[in-house]
């Protein structure tokens, strides 16, 4: 500490000389003096230490006010200012004095800043190191919620007075109560926790018909209500401008709700109800935890995410063990499981939830060291929790009688001996079979309390230690930079409506075109009026944009999902593989997310089991142990492209070719460059693998892939250099709203081609054409024969070109297959936005929607895979006539 | 709230669901009704983008303020002799209830001629007339009303369920 202090007078020394050779004016000079100040604050220790920060703050904000031009840039400021180190030097040298700290005050108020000594002292009690201050995120949550709760309280109860049976209702304030409850206990913010408690407490007693809700319940109630919002609010007022905490006296109306609960008592014996954790009933064998669905639903959706936070919390604890923000960041959602799943009377998953939470208290205060074999605990903890509440949801939809019991004592015993240093030694992990992670068989004994972190990747056996190598270089990469994350305020909003809104600015672009291209209007030579279009211009285009961007997500969280995919792969595989990520900031449509998830897994499988080699091999070519998956995102010209590259061994493609011709997917002795003979493997059921390994090889993965981009209107390919690597490619649309489109006529008809399956476009040559018994038309394109598809005659159009060579043939790429469809002109490319026909017309063939083209008429936009199969339908229905 | 209960419970079940205000229109020399809680908008006649594979009486979808929706010919419909649009052709966008929700379908009629408030008492059951071309269900009933007869229709078995089972079908 005595350094410390020395740190501190040193730094205050500095300061005084700088603020006496400072010139008004001279604000960089000012600049440098902030810089010491910001010093100044982030050291620890020292007696008064409070009142010493609380100055220094003052300080800090008053030079701030001086370079914004509030207070005067002059001699005195600076002389008073200087006043004040000195102030500050006799804090530090003699320890707290109320003169001295008002003197401080005054010197400030010379120079027209307003401090009161008061604020300073009030600092004195609990100052910044409150123990609710220490995660701002989750106190700024907690704040928020705590209000919104507290008014729905209070609405809720006044409804309840009306109608004192309406269960929803006492549902809904025994929730807020028990959230409140729940999230002030993990804030340290124990009054307010003991009076959501005891009135938690009360309104279970009402909830269950063992107490009336009459009107000195209600008044107890709002009167609880109303001292906690005054409390809530004191704690906002403290973590926004600082102060001392005093709770408030609660004790009155503690007593007044033990007064009310003992009123009842002679009836019914006093049962603890709910949330005891401590003392939880053996799990009955009916789930009860059926009564309240609502909650129950969305505890499920909830713990889903919760579940998937902890498991990247975790990964990103391997690398950082002694980061305590991550470990808070684990321990707060598994506490939030257990909160609720008490509640709901979900007792097995309360009771592994609570465990699991002592264990990572314990490790937060530093009872226990973290080490690899609590990370692995925490990560089969979080699978089997979500086993467990997978069988809920199951529940949930099927009834009762599909409920399981789970039997955890394993994962319990697991953490009490990790909780009493006990070593473990090959503990018989047996996971339930539905949890996804196979455990090495032998536990490597956990390292010993207060191990260096360093040690601890060493401690590993060695396949785990490689894994723990990857997730390490993973998570180094993944983890945001930026600690100081600014939240800002957020609100929920319904997918439905925003949908709404993306397509009303949608319909405001086209008008504002239709408008703008008027022939009235266009005639119309005003430069005011121009100069007015073009403004609106602006303003649409920015609401456009805003709207859009409403819908996108960063395509992070999905990537982050592979990290854990890798993880596992590389373990089952032996081999070392790095999983590198860039552009995770990329955003993507969210309705896109879900979609991409199954075919990037399988491209991430294929490339850790085909491409990366096991280290001797990699050794053997000369190439570093570790292989890398590289994994990234980025926006190139209209499309999001994603990028799996890794540096394997390339792709086989002459054992490609061998299956395909095998298969009969090519001829024997035809022409094919590399690169089509690779992208062949995207064609169903093709697998070139040898043995069919646990992980991949089945032949469903590829083209799963490629179905599922082109369902999402994007496309697929390999490259591969052999020996070097291979490298997938995705590219995706920007937004599944609005697609890019060849319009094209045909008769009076336009329909719109999506431009991403469009590979070229000619008029066909007569020399080119051929036909297999009068029937069969075909089109030579680049040596290879592509069938003719006629679209009038597909779609019934009158009044078309029927010749082939008049018309324009567009060749069109959907699954592998290629068509020319012939058309009789393009009249240009645009971008549309995309609009169901409605349930009316769902399902017509060849047709995926519509959209509003420029004159306000609708026009069709062509579904390639269902128009190729009805054209080759008509085709036999003719052949079968015949 | 009570009164209305009480009377609505002295009515039949289906007259409450019949009593109410129509719209009427002309197809050729019939008159037709329509509950006017159906009826979202009135709108002349517009282009038409003709959609593939569609029975005869889906002419296609049109543009509605940014919606698609499609439009069906009710003339077509009820297998009546086609006739030319005209200025008096109108399109009367119905809110329909599906299966799959509440969707807007637009039905060409000849003419609409006014807004009816038309009582249980003067409504009288679809007479049954046995043998093919006719389905009752598409019937609410009918009102005579000075000396005129209208047909109520029941626009969720016209182009609703039934309309979209049959164009299943027919696709």
């Amino acid at each position: 500490m005595g350094e410390m202090k020395q740190d501190i007078t040193g730094l205050l020394d500095e300061l005084a000389i700088k603020i006496m050779v400072i010139e008004p004016g001279d604000l960089s000079a000012v600049g440098e003096i902030l810089e010491i100040l910001e010093k100044l604050r982030d050291s620890e220790g020292g007696d008064g230490q409070a009142v010493l920060q609380q100055m220094l703050k003052s300080f800090q904000e008053a030079l701030q006010a001086l370079i914004m031009g509030e207070l005067p840039d002059t001699a005195e400021s600076y002389e008073q200012f200087a006043e004040c180190i000195g102030r500050m030097q006799e804090i530090v040298r003699d320890g707290e004095d109320e003169a001295v700290i008002a003197a401080f005050c005054s010197h400030l108020n010379a120079i027209g800043c307003a401090l009161d000594p008061a604020e300073l002292f009030g600092a004195e009690a609990a100052g910044e190191n409150l123990p609710f201050l220490k995660d701002r995120e989750l106190l700024e949550c907690f704040i928020d919620e705590s209000f919104e709760h507290l008014g729905s309280i209070e609405s809720l109860v006044l409804e309840l007075e009306k109608n004192p049976e309406d269960s929803e209702a006492i549902n809904g304030v025994f929730r807020a109560f028990h959230t409140i409850k729940g999230t002030s206990l993990s804030l340290d913010l124990e009054e307010i926790s003991n009076l959501a408690h005891a009135t938690e407490n009360l309104l279970s007693e009402v909830r269950s018909g063992r107490f009336p809700m009459d009107a000195e319940t209600t008044e107890v109630v709002l009167g609880v209500t109303d001292t906690l919002i005054s409390m809530v609010s004191h704690v906002r007022d403290i973590s926004e401008n600082g102060g001392g905490y005093t709770p408030a006296d609660t004790s009155e109306q503690l007593a007044l709700i033990d007064q009310l609960m003992g009123e009842k008592e002679g009836k019914v014996s006093a049962q603890a109800v709910v949330v005891e954790e401590e003392e939880m009933a053996v799990p009955s064998a009916t789930p009860d935890f059926l009564q309240d669905i609502d909650l129950l639903s969305s505890f499920i959706s909830e713990a889903f995410e919760h579940l998937e936070s902890i498991e990247l919390n975790v990964l990103e604890l391997e690398n950082n063990p002694e980061d305590l923000e991550i470990i808070n960041n684990i321990f707060r959602p598994f506490h939030t499981v257990k909160g609720v799943s008490g509640f709901l009377n979900l007792m097995t998953i309360n009771k592994l939830a609570h465990a699991t939470e002592n264990l990572l208290d314990d490790v937060r205060n530093g009872k226990i060291a973290m080490n690899s074999d609590i990370i692995d605990i925490v990560l089969n903890v979080g699978d089997f929790l979500r086993t467990m509440i997978q069988n809920v949801s199951e529940v949930l939809d099927k009834g009762p009688q599909v409920f399981q019991e789970y039997d955890i004592s394993e994962f319990v015993d697991r953490i009490q001996a990790v909780r009493s240093g006990t070593e473990m030694i090959a503990s018989p992990v047996t996971v339930s079979e539905s949890a996804e992670v196979t455990q090495p068989a032998v536990q490597p004994p956990a390292a010993p309390e207060g191990d260096a972190p360093g040690q601890i990747g060493n401690a590993q056996a060695a396949p785990s230690a490689k894994a723990e190598n990857t997730a390490k270089k993973t998570t180094s990469q993944a983890a945001p930079p930026a600690k100081k994350k600014k939240i800002g305020a957020a609100i929920k909003v319904d997918v439905e409506k925003l949908d709404g809104l993306v397509n009303a600015v949608g319909e405001l672009v086209i008008m504002q075109t239709l408008v703008r291209h008027n022939p009235l209007v266009a005639g119309i030579s005003d430069p005011k009026l121009n100069k007015d279009f073009a403004q609106l211009t602006r303003i649409t285009t920015d609401l456009q944009k805003t709207a859009m961007s409403m819908r996108m997500v960063p395509i992070r969280q999905t990537f982050q999902k592979m990290t854990r995919l890798v993880r596992d792969l590389s373990k089952k595989t032996g081999k070392i593989v790095n999983l590198v990520m860039e552009g995770e900031e990329t955003e993507i449509d969210r309705n896109m997310v879900d979609s991409i998830y199954d075919p990037l897994v399988h491209m991430i499988r294929n490339s850790v089991d085909h491409g990366v080699q096991i280290p001797e091999q990699r050794l053997q070519a000369g190439k570093p142990e570790a292989g890398t998956v590289k994994l990234s995102a980025y926006q190139k010209g209209g499309h999001i492209i994603i990028e799996i590259a890794d540096d394997g061994e390339g792709v086989n493609t002459g054992k490609i070719k061998e299956k395909a011709i095998e298969r009969g997917l090519i001829q024997e002795g035809a022409s094919y460059t590399d690169h089509e003979v690779n992208n062949l493997i995207f064609l169903p059921g093709f697998s070139t693998a040898d043995k069919i390994t646990d992980v991949s090889g089945r032949g469903v993965g590829m083209d799963v892939v490629k179905r599922g981009v082109e369902n999402l209107r994007g496309r697929v390919e390999l490259l591969s250099t052999p020996g070097e690597g291979s490298l997938f490619l995705m590219y995706l649309p920007l937004t599944l709203a609005i697609i890019d489109g060849i319009v094209v006529r045909v008769g009076s008809e336009r329909y719109i081609i999506p431009t991403i399956a469009i590979r070229e476009s000619m008029r066909p040559q007569m020399e080119n054409y051929n036909t297999i018994q009068g029937k069969g038309e075909t089109l030579l394109v680049r040596d290879s024969l592509v069938p003719v598809i006629r679209l009038y005659s597909v779609f019934g159009v009158e009044n078309a070109c029927t010749e082939i060579a008049e018309g324009i043939t567009v060749i069109i790429e959907n699954e592998g297959r290629q068509r020319a469809l012939l058309v009789d002109e393009l009249l240009g490319k645009q971008e549309v936005v995309i609009k169901s026909l409605g349930g009316y017309m769902q399902d017509v063939q060849g047709v995926a929607g519509g959209t509003i083209l420029g004159d306000g008429r609708v026009g069709l936009i062509l579904d390639l895979a269902g128009l190729i199969s009805t054209s080759e339908e008509m085709a036999a229905g003719e052949g079968g006539n015949q | 709230m009570n009164e209305v209960e009480k009377v609505q419970g002295e009515l039949s079940h289906v007259d409450q669901e019949r009593a109410g205000k129509y719209l009427t229109f002309n197809l050729a020399s019939e008159q037709y009704g329509i509950g006017i809680l159906q009826v979202r908008e009135i709108i002349g006649l517009m282009e038409i983008t003709a959609v593939p594979h569609t029975p005869s009486y889906v002419k296609g979808v049109i543009n509605l303020r940014g919606s698609v929706i499609p439009v069906l010919d009710l003339r077509t419909k009820f297998n009546m002799e086609p006739t030319e649009y005209n200025d008096r052709t109108c399109i009367i966008v119905v809110e329909v209830h599906g299966e799959s929700g509440t969707l807007l379908v637009g039905m060409i009629v000849d003419s609409v001629s006014e807004v009816l408030n038309i009582t249980a008492e003067e409504i009288e059951p679809p007479p049954s007339f046995g043998g093919e071309g006719l389905d009752v269900d598409n019937f609410l009933g009918m009102a005579k009303i000075k000396g005129d007869v209208k047909i109520l229709l029941n626009v969720d078995n016209v182009i609703g369920r039934s309309g979209l089972s049959h164009f299943a079908e027919s696709s």
